[in-house]
């Protein structure tokens, strides 16, 4: 052979062919690359992308921040543990994220979500102001909220603020705005519960009975109504029955406490301050916890009901 | 073989380092994976994102730290004379530890949401896969490279005198500092932030430390079998441009579904899938390499890490890379466990390998105890390479099970479906991933006490005869090994593409897939270890090669 290795006549020819070649695929990497980022294709960007006041381009930071990319995967990138977050808002919508993201610890209950409708950024954003054509709109939501809400999640609870919570909502809303040419790839095996089916072999009894559907039958009992109440509103996602912090205060021993607040004041936890607490969480915002986090419940809750909560609350002791 | 520059004495503290940071690593990986059992585990303490944060840092760093002392070792002997400015290299040892600890600390900030913004960047952690380190981090490290770039092109001769191994290091060295510097600034659209963010993960990997790789193996080929400097360097120089010839477009296969437009994927399917290539061609010049001498071993872990780093370069990087290249197995794989299997045969296999087997090289030479005791360096690499074979083995199924019940069905409730389908290989993932490291821990004491241990004076007497399974291995039979190899990755492949059709895809039912992953996987990484198994012994029944042949041994190294 002329051309064996190490022949220095050959060599030379072979290496400009080569080096030719890799010039050649470097200016075809470039054309391609400089196409893919022309405003021609309509991709969407986070400049153009907010939910309420919030900006996507501050909720792409937050996103970082907290290394979600750690644990979940967006467009399919990062860690495997959790789920795919481009197509989450489109599923489940804003007003599920509002009330899954401060407590990611719980699955939202729908009165959770009903209480983040009371938003008028959601209601801007959704269009709808009712639960139900709110669940119509985003069935990843009422599919969440049926499985799974009020349990707890294997997420752990993050210290988000109440505008980290409004710019992440308007990341992800941008990421489910984008074109990834089909990817994640459509469901096409049919309904949910054949899936499940397919799936599990069986559909799980235990999983089929929602609890939020479940009415709980007037408790003649104000504290038993209270527990109930507290656990259709998803307030344990946040609130702990012993003293201890999960997301808001815990409420073990907490009735008739002294409670220092955030302007430096001190209160009595009487009857009076846990139904305001309830009712307006913002009026008094207790000593090193971020305002702005839990939603109000003025006009979710009727008047007994505030009670029978209270009522609970006496029953908690600290531990 | 002794020291012939006082220079390369620096390399052994890299070396060190190294295991100790391979062995942090390895620890942090077995908590993902027994989080991956029970993601609640050390929730608020040790969050998963960042003890995967720690676990992707430290992997990068010691296989960093292998490659400079790779690098240190060679350095001199290639330039024929004692490194320039060793002072800075000094310097730089100290500073990898500074950002190796700095860097450990930032990452806990991710718990808090904490990432130092500042003009713009963040500059304390940044959240982003692969590249965790802030900016701060980020600065240093490149001028950890820009020293390391410096003192090799200081030192190496002119670059008229180059031959290939200079060449692939120094391109490799240099484009080590370029490469990093796409992953020093933020970027505002997401699609554009993977894009650069690809520039760094697979440039590095694909067009700057395979370049390394590859004229590291040569080099050590030459020192380990005297093999000719010119014929190596021809398989360097064509490897370098078939890496970078397929590699260049072949980033594109990370293009396919980042928001960047449908043509990537034909670019990436066409030129991804030759990528193997240059990993085909390595794979076959070790075969050649090792047997242009048939003298026994005279460093059998050395050897055994250089032929593991090779093989699982084909197998993990270039097999399992080629089975989920393309856009139609891509659409499945992509965002998966099958991913986290390629992955980790990839790096710990090519890369990781190669810093041991360099590092086994290496110390008993700087260390002047040629006779120290191989038996627990062979024991680790049987360890490590079963342990990782068997992760890949768990995620590569446990991934094809997560595709049908998570992308098929549609299911997106880890904690209600997808882990309750997946969890008979999330149990095995820590279970094998205790084997590795064990071996890691074997491994890291057998080399931070290299040379109190001598061998036995009887150690290289084998008087078993190299017949059967230890018989001289034949290019025929390499051959047919690396067919099988191929063979098994067809059927993976197909496997992948099965998803597709209607019959999986709407009908729901995962048998085909299914099966033919439960054949190409086991397949696959059987026929891997029984090749290791059958090239080390018949390297090991070399030991009693002299009485059969005497002659060989005084025969050219090249005819």
């Amino acid at each position: 052979m002329s051309c064996g290795s190490g022949d220095s006549s050959c060599e030379k020819p072979r290496r400009r062919a080569a080096l030719f070649l890799l010039g050649l695929m470097a200016l075809i990497f470039i054309a391609l690359s400089v196409f893919s980022f022309l405003p021609s294709r309509g991709q969407a960007t986070p400049d153009t992308v907010s939910f309420g006041p919030y900006q996507a381009n501050d909720g792409k930071r937050v996103f970082q921040a907290y290394n979600c990319m750690g644990c979940h995967t967006m467009v399919g990138n990062g860690a495997y543990l959790g789920p795919d977050l481009t197509e989450v808002y489109r599923q489940a919508g804003p007003a599920w994220l509002a009330a899954f993201l401060p407590s990611a610890g719980g699955w939202p209950t729908e009165a959770a979500v009903r209480a983040q409708l009371l938003d008028p950024n959601q209601h801007a954003d959704t269009g709808t102001d009712t639960i139900d054509a709110y669940l119509q709109k985003y069935p990843g939501a009422a599919n969440r909220i049926q499985r799974r809400g009020g349990g707890t999640t294997l997420m752990p609870n993050l210290p988000l603020s109440k505008d980290e919570i409004g710019q992440l909502i308007a990341y992800l809303k941008y990421t489910s705005a984008m074109n990834t040419e089909g990817w994640p790839p459509k469901i096409e095996a049919g309904t949910l519960d054949r899936r499940l089916q397919l799936a599990h072999g069986t559909v799980a009894v235990a999983q089929v009975a929602p609890a939020a559907a479940a009415t709980p039958a007037p408790a003649s009992d104000p504290a038993a109504l209270g527990a109930q109440l507290v656990k259709d509103y998803g307030c344990v996602a946040c609130h702990a029955s012993d003293d201890k912090r999960l997301v808001g205060p815990g409420w073990g021993g907490l009735y008739e406490s002294s409670v220092s607040l955030a302007d430096g004041g001190k209160v009595t936890a009487d009857d009076a301050y846990l139904a305001e607490s309830i009712r307006q969480p913002e009026a008094k915002i207790v000593a090193g916890y971020p305002p702005g986090v839990m939603p109000a419940y003025d006009t979710l809750l009727k008047t007994d009901e505030v009670n029978a909560i209270v009522a609970y609350l006496h029953t908690l002791e600290k531990q | 073989m002794q020291t012939e520059y006082q220079t390369q004495r620096l390399s052994l503290r890299f070396f060190m380092l190294m295991l100790v940071l391979f062995v942090v690593q390895v620890i942090y990986g077995m908590i993902l994976a027994a989080q991956q059992v029970d993601p609640t585990l050390l929730q608020g303490w040790l969050n998963f994102n960042v003890a995967r944060a720690e676990h992707l840092n430290l992997g990068i760093m010691w296989i960093v730290c292998g490659f400079i002392g790779a690098i240190l070792f060679v350095a001199p002997l290639l330039a024929k004379r004692e490194l320039v400015a060793p002072w800075l290299i000094k310097f730089l040892f100290y500073a990898v530890i500074g950002i190796v600890i700095w860097n450990f600390f930032t990452q806990f900030l991710a718990e808090r949401g904490i990432a130092g913004w500042w003009l713009g960047q963040p500059w304390l952690q940044q959240g982003l896969e692969y590249l965790e380190a802030g900016r701060i981090a980020g600065l240093l490290i490149l001028v950890g490279f820009l020293i390391l770039a410096f003192v090799v092109l200081r030192t190496f001769p002119r670059v008229r005198e180059w031959n290939e191994v200079h060449w692939g290091l120094g391109l490799g060295v240099g484009a080590l500092a370029v490469v990093w510097v796409f992953g020093l600034f933020y970027v505002v659209r997401l699609d554009l932030q993977e894009y650069f963010r690809w520039f760094v993960v697979h440039y590095w990997v694909e067009g700057v430390w395979e370049v390394i790789h590859i004229s590291l193996i040569g080099y050590f080929l030459v020192l380990m079998f005297k093999a000719d400097v010119k014929s190596v360097g021809f398989a360097v120089f064509w490897g370098i441009a078939l890496v970078w010839l397929s590699g260049l477009i072949g980033n594109a296969h990370h293009y396919f579904w980042i928001g960047t437009p449908e043509f990537w994927q034909f670019w990436g399917s066409l030129f991804s899938a030759l990528e193997p290539l240059p990993l085909v061609f390595c794979f076959w010049h070790i075969y050649l390499d090792a047997h242009t001498n048939k003298r026994p071993l005279e460093n059998a872990p050395a050897f055994y890490f250089l032929l593991g780093s090779t093989v699982l370069e084909l197998v993990g990087a270039g097999i399992l890379g080629f089975v989920m290249t393309f856009a139609l197995t891509n659409v499945w794989s992509h965002g998966t466990w099958v991913t986290a299997g390629h992955a980790h045969l990839a790096l710990f296999g090519t890369f990781g390998m190669l810093g041991i087997a360099a590092a086994y090289y290496a110390t008993p030479i700087l260390r002047k105890v040629p006779q120290f005791d191989q038996r627990l360096g062979k024991l680790g690499f049987w360890l490590v390479f079963i342990g990782v074979l068997g992760m890949a083995f768990a995620f590569a199924i446990g991934g094809t099970v997560q595709v049908f019940v998570y992308r098929i069905l549609g299911l997106d409730w880890f904690g209600g479906d997808v882990n309750r389908a997946m969890g008979t290989y999330k149990v095995m993932l820590p279970l094998f991933g205790l084997v590795l490291t064990t071996g890691a821990g074997v491994l890291a004491y057998d080399l931070l006490t290299l040379g109190r241990r001598v061998r036995p004076q009887n150690a290289d007497v084998d008087a078993r005869p190299a017949t059967g399974w230890r018989r001289p291995l034949t290019g025929f039979e390499a051959g047919i090994w690396l067919l099988l190899m191929w063979l098994f990755g067809t059927v993976i492949t197909l496997g992948l593409l099965s998803f597709n059709l209607p019959h999986v895809r709407v009908a729901g039912d995962p048998t085909l897939p299914y099966v033919l992953a439960g054949v190409g996987y086991p397949g696959l990484l059987l026929v891997t270890l029984l090749f290791v198994w059958r090239f080390l012994a018949s390297m090991e029944a070399r030991a009693s090669a002299p009485v059969m042949s005497p002659l060989l041994r005084v025969l050219p190294a090249q005819s």
